[in-house]
């Protein structure tokens, strides 16, 4: 199954909550397996924090924020501190720092979801300290989530991934599409024919990807449509 | 007391992200006595990612997505039996519910 009932409302999973999914799946055998989870949220909206350094910082953070703070870290600082006005870290020392705490952690998995939301120029940058990361302890697992033209630019730093393509069932696409329609604010416009046509339609539609030239002029339909434009490469993969 | 403020400027957007708590300026006394360990680790990135992970777990139900954790290919990189090769799961899509399937 695809989907989960929560109350009466049915959501299904997304692109948007799989990284939580996976964070939590992972961080409940944290304890048992001696794994450390390491989770950043990219953000269109907080672009301008999210730089390289504050991202590996925030990874960084939480590997070494569970236990003593490792003295290489706290020497970092002290040297930091002194020099006018203070500085923040280098990237080179977090990675470098980054680097021990990893391999003094039997498992690391390194979770960055909305990959494409971040900052275009930082992102050559933070994923080839992922590769960094990779190259130096092979056992680090990193999950990726994001709209799938990011892929390219993962591709530039692995050749090689995994990947899974989250879309919604056809399930959910009906439960969402009666939903709408239950709100529909002229319900007289309405007749079980109609209404079953346009649930028949869409799911045949997004099913046969043809979505593009499809258009029916109801407001509804096509509302419904923009929130469905279905990943393409759901139904292309190999 | 020679005090050094380490300070962030945080965009209006933030209040949405939940990756940052609201301006925050840790002051790091330069005496004799060390950092804490808050300090430190506030030098080390000003971001909360822990702090959005609790928001946007909430939008998830019980049992959504457990087919993901079942497929081979999670089961497969999990384990990381794939070494440096199979270090990367990406999973792709368009965010189109989400959020606003919840209003």
């Amino acid at each position: 199954m695809r989907d989960g009932i929560l109350g009466k409302k049915r959501i299904p999973l997304t692109v948007r909550n799989t990284s939580s999914l996976v964070i939590d799946s992972l961080g409940d055998q944290e304890g048992e397996e001696n794994m450390a989870v390491a989770a950043f949220y990219c953000d269109f909206l907080s672009q301008q924090e999210q730089t390289v350094n504050n991202i590996v910082g925030a990874i960084l953070k939480q590997l070494v924020g569970r236990g003593e703070i490792p003295q290489g870290l706290r020497e970092t600082f002290e040297k930091a501190k002194k020099v006018v006005g203070g500085r923040g870290p280098l990237l080179a020392d977090l990675m470098g720092m980054l680097r021990t705490a990893i391999a003094s952690l039997p498992r690391v998995f390194i979770c960055i979801d909305a990959l494409d939301e971040c900052l275009p120029k930082c992102l050559p940058e933070l994923l080839q300290s992922l590769k960094d990361i990779v190259q130096q302890s092979p056992s680090t697992r990193i999950l990726l989530t994001g709209r799938p033209h990011v892929k390219e630019d993962i591709e530039r730093s692995f050749a090689k991934m995994v990947v899974i393509p989250i879309s919604p069932s056809p399930d959910d696409i009906r439960n969402y599409v009666e939903m709408r329609l239950d709100r529909d604010p002229e319900p007289l416009a309405m007749t079980d024919d109609l209404r079953a046509d346009i649930v028949r339609i869409i799911l045949e539609k997004i099913s046969d990807m043809c979505v593009e030239p499809f258009r029916i002029s109801t407001p509804l339909v096509m509302y419904t449509y923009q929130r469905f434009r279905v990943d393409s490469s759901l139904f292309h993969s190999t | 007391m020679a005090q050094t403020s380490y300070s962030t400027n945080v965009g209006d957007g933030n209040k949405y992200s939940g990756n940052i708590i609201d301006k925050v300026s840790v002051s790091v006394s330069n005496t004799f006595n060390t950092a804490d360990d808050a300090q430190i680790l506030y030098w080390l990135s000003p971001l909360e990612p822990r702090n959005r992970h609790q928001d946007v777990r909430t939008n998830r139900s019980e049992g959504v997505g457990d087919w993901l954790l079942e497929t081979g290919e999670f089961r497969e990189w999990r384990g990381g039996e794939g070494g440096a090769d199979m270090a990367v799961l990406f999973c792709s899509g368009n965010p189109g519910v989400g959020k606003t399937y919840l209003r």
